[in-house]
């Protein structure tokens, strides 16, 4: 049995619907920040219990562009996770400013607590990582964002409808960036992005930037840049987002199920399930001992388990500059040699979860 | 009254219905909506089209020119000379990596005036970045000249003049790089926002491929941050049909333009000489001309929708206030920017609707001639 990680093609496997909608989108040309964009903006924002919604490219520039509305700039240090994706590094270096690391817990995001140990004079931000589907505990991060009078973009990109004591991701802080990336739990057919706001002002400086700073289209009141979400992908969007609840339900269901079965195996460790967090598991990840054993064992047995990453974002060569070295972190260290991670996405079958979780009591079994 | 728009994406959609949806149809099975196939078909065929080493497909062609300079390692501080009569774009871009745009002004065909160029050096210009604006190439053999006088990097903004020549060289491929648009008004257009840069320089298109990915040298190895900027599979599918049928947009292009100056009467207007070393392309039709406001409300009563590329120069933009220019900067930029009017061109346009256009125009300044 093959279990597959990319589940993109039967995602639209039954999607007529969205075939025509899309045939008769293309027919009326309206390719630039068009009206089936305005609407998934309006939807989006309805999703997420937000104001506004702005479609960008990226969730790195979503990430970017919230940055930069807010005043950060060269020099600025700017603290976020040691172990997130690249991206989030990626976003606050394109805008000259320091990325200041912070070491995670077995949640995967920040540790709240260390925070106020990483501020320096110069620090201007924080971006909280909700890595994995998981949320950074925002209730901690907002008290000293206020206390120190700092701006906050809450990295959103992998946890759409996560939530802590029933709010959601991207909406504790001023703004919050969302990927839709074709992986995402809400996701399009290219990269794209979204940042979600309460703040008009805000609201409109995003707009502006997203698109080469235009105030009308013969007026340019700021230099910004085009990173405008295709109209074509918002159509996508707008097909997909009524599922947008079913999809991360059905995750969190799925990862129940593996949490029960897989748990009761003694070489695995479930990272905790605090009660009052929805985790909504863009990624399924769990500790393992013999971890590079049990990838391999589960490749070969046509599994597509993945490690995400295995090198932490702070020991990156592009980051040499900031003369970080290995222990300087150390649970994110300790992370990169335990975990491993399973498909665990809405069209994945009860099957195949099975399969899954005979293979890894298979492997221990033969081993032992 | 006839009606003519001024562009017409849908009607365009009309003509490649069919074709188009198949490949919609076929990438939407496929399942693969990041990279592939399909974006290296597409800059292969850049590549075969343009007659370069290399191609990389990115988001749009902003990005192409942001990714271009950094490719070259222009940065901070760094001074770009580009011309002040542009699209917002190219200044931005230079803004964008915290480097200095540095405005010279322009010939009277609207491109970048060398001369201005070579007074504009100071000991911290970096980079010359001439605009093809409106499909016409700049006059690249004495930019080329300058910059290697001064040991500059020329990066072309070509986001207006895919397939136009100058003295026989293919624009994009006349300096050390080129910078493409395949917005959906562009001559190649996809149905969202694209772009590509193409040059000769193995390392700088190695690098450019990596910094449209997050800088990502393989799954999990980052050795410099870049940025997300990935042409849309889809969109390389629908520029992978339309790239087979672009000689044909552009000799659409080309023959409504020597209409125009066929019906014309020059006696009213200015348009740029068409002498031998160029062949261009017409992303848009300019004439220069007085009364421009009176004419285009003159024209609009008549069905004909025109536009203006662009009334407002760049130096004179809220955004460039701390760049310190002020009126009377550029002088050609400014009067320029009073007397151009842009005239439906595309390929989409009927022999009859050019010469109803032009002979519109040349009863404007005929009825009023006589008043």
């Amino acid at each position: 049995m093959k279990v597959r990680y990319s589940y993109l093609k039967q995602q639209f496997e039954h999607a007529d619907d969205l075939w025509q909608e899309l045939r008769e989108f293309v027919e009326t040309g309206d390719f630039t920040l068009g009206k089936p964009l305005t609407k998934f903006e309006e939807s989006f924002a309805e999703l997420m219990d937000s104001k506004y919604a702005v479609g960008v490219n990226s969730g790195t520039d979503a990430i970017k562009l919230a940055l930069k509305v807010q005043g950060i700039g060269p020099g600025d240090e700017v603290i976020t996770a040691a172990n997130t994706f690249v991206a989030t590094v990626g976003a606050i270096c394109e805008l000259g400013a320091v990325p200041v690391f912070v070491d995670c817990d077995d949640t995967f995001c920040m540790n709240a607590d260390l925070v106020e140990v990483a501020m320096t004079k110069k620090t201007k931000a924080i971006v909280p990582v909700h890595f994995t589907g998981y949320m950074t505990d925002m209730r901690k991060i907002i008290k000293i964002a206020e206390k120190h009078d700092l701006v906050v973009v809450e990295d959103a990109c992998q946890s759409i409808l996560g939530a802590i004591d029933g709010k959601k991701a991207g909406t504790w802080a001023s703004t919050g960036a969302f990927s839709l990336h074709p992986l995402k739990n809400l996701n399009v057919w290219s990269d794209g992005g979204v940042i979600v706001t309460s703040d008009e002002g805000l609201a409109e400086k995003l707009r502006l930037q997203r698109n080469h700073g235009l105030v009308d289209r013969d007026t340019v009141g700021v230099m910004g840049c085009n990173s405008r979400l295709d109209t074509f992908q918002a159509v996508v969007g707008n097909w997909l987002i009524p599922e947008a609840k079913n999809i991360s339900d059905r995750r969190i269901a799925n990862a129940a199920y593996f949490d029960q079965h897989l748990g009761a195996l003694d070489p695995i460790t479930i990272p905790p399930r605090p009660d009052d967090y929805r985790i909504v598991f863009h990624l399924y990840i769990i500790f393992a001992e013999d971890r590079d054993g049990l990838l391999q064992y589960c490749l070969d047995q046509g599994i597509e388990a993945k490690v995400h990453y295995p090198v932490p974002i702070y020991r990156q060569p592009g980051l040499a500059h900031l003369g970080h070295k290995k222990g300087d972190f150390p649970v994110s260290d300790e992370h990169t040699k335990k975990i491993i991670t399973f498909p665990c996405d809405q069209h994945l079958s009860r099957e195949e979860m099975d399969y899954v979780i005979k293979t890894v009591k298979d492997y221990y079994e033969q081993a032992s | 009254m006839t009606n003519i728009s001024y562009v017409d994406l849908s009607n365009h959609w009309k003509h490649e219905k069919q074709e188009l949806l198949e490949i919609i149809d076929e990438v939407m099975s496929n399942g693969i909506f990041v990279g592939g196939a399909i974006i290296e078909e597409f800059e292969k065929k850049v590549v075969d089209y343009l007659g370069v080493k290399h191609c990389v497909a990115l988001n749009s062609g902003t990005d192409a020119l942001v990714c271009a300079m950094i490719g070259f390692n222009i940065g901070p501080g760094d001074e770009v000379i580009t011309p002040p009569n542009s699209f917002i774009a190219s200044t931005a871009a230079i803004a964008h990596i915290r480097a200095i745009p540095v405005f010279a002004d322009v010939l009277p065909d609207q491109t970048i005036d060398p001369e201005k160029i070579r007074m504009a050096i100071t000991d911290k210009t970096k980079a010359i970045m001439p605009v093809h604006l409106t499909g016409r190439m700049c006059r690249m053999d004495e930019i080329n000249a300058i910059a290697k006088e001064y040991g500059l990097v020329v990066i072309e903004d070509a986001a207006q003049s895919i397939g136009s020549r100058f003295n026989g060289v293919m624009s994009g491929a006349a300096s050390d790089i080129g910078c493409f648009s395949t917005h959906p008004l562009k001559n190649l257009n996809a149905c969202g926002d694209g772009g590509f840069a193409v040059t000769n320089d193995d390392a700088v298109a190695a690098k450019i491929k990596s910094m449209r990915n997050h800088g990502l040298v393989d799954r999990n190895t980052v050795e410099e941050f870049g940025y997300v900027s990935r042409m849309d599979t889809i969109q390389a599918a629908i520029l992978n049909y339309r790239i087979d049928h672009l000689d044909d947009v552009i000799a659409k292009r080309r023959s409504n333009a020597m209409l125009y100056r066929e019906v014309l009467d020059a006696s009213h207007l200015y348009i740029p000489d068409e002498s031998e070393e160029y062949f261009n392309t017409f992303h848009t039709f300019v004439i220069q001309v007085d009364r421009r406001d009176e004419l285009a409300a003159y024209l609009a009563n008549h069905g004909i929708q025109t536009a203006i590329h662009y009334p407002v120069p760049i130096h004179l933009q809220p955004a460039a206030k701390n760049l310190g220019y002020g009126l009377g900067d550029f002088e050609a930029t400014e009067t320029q920017s009073k007397r151009i009017l842009t005239l439906p061109i595309n390929q989409f346009i009927t022999e009859e609707q050019v010469r109803f256009i032009a002979d519109m125009v040349n009863s404007f300044f005929e009825d009023s001639g006589d008043e």
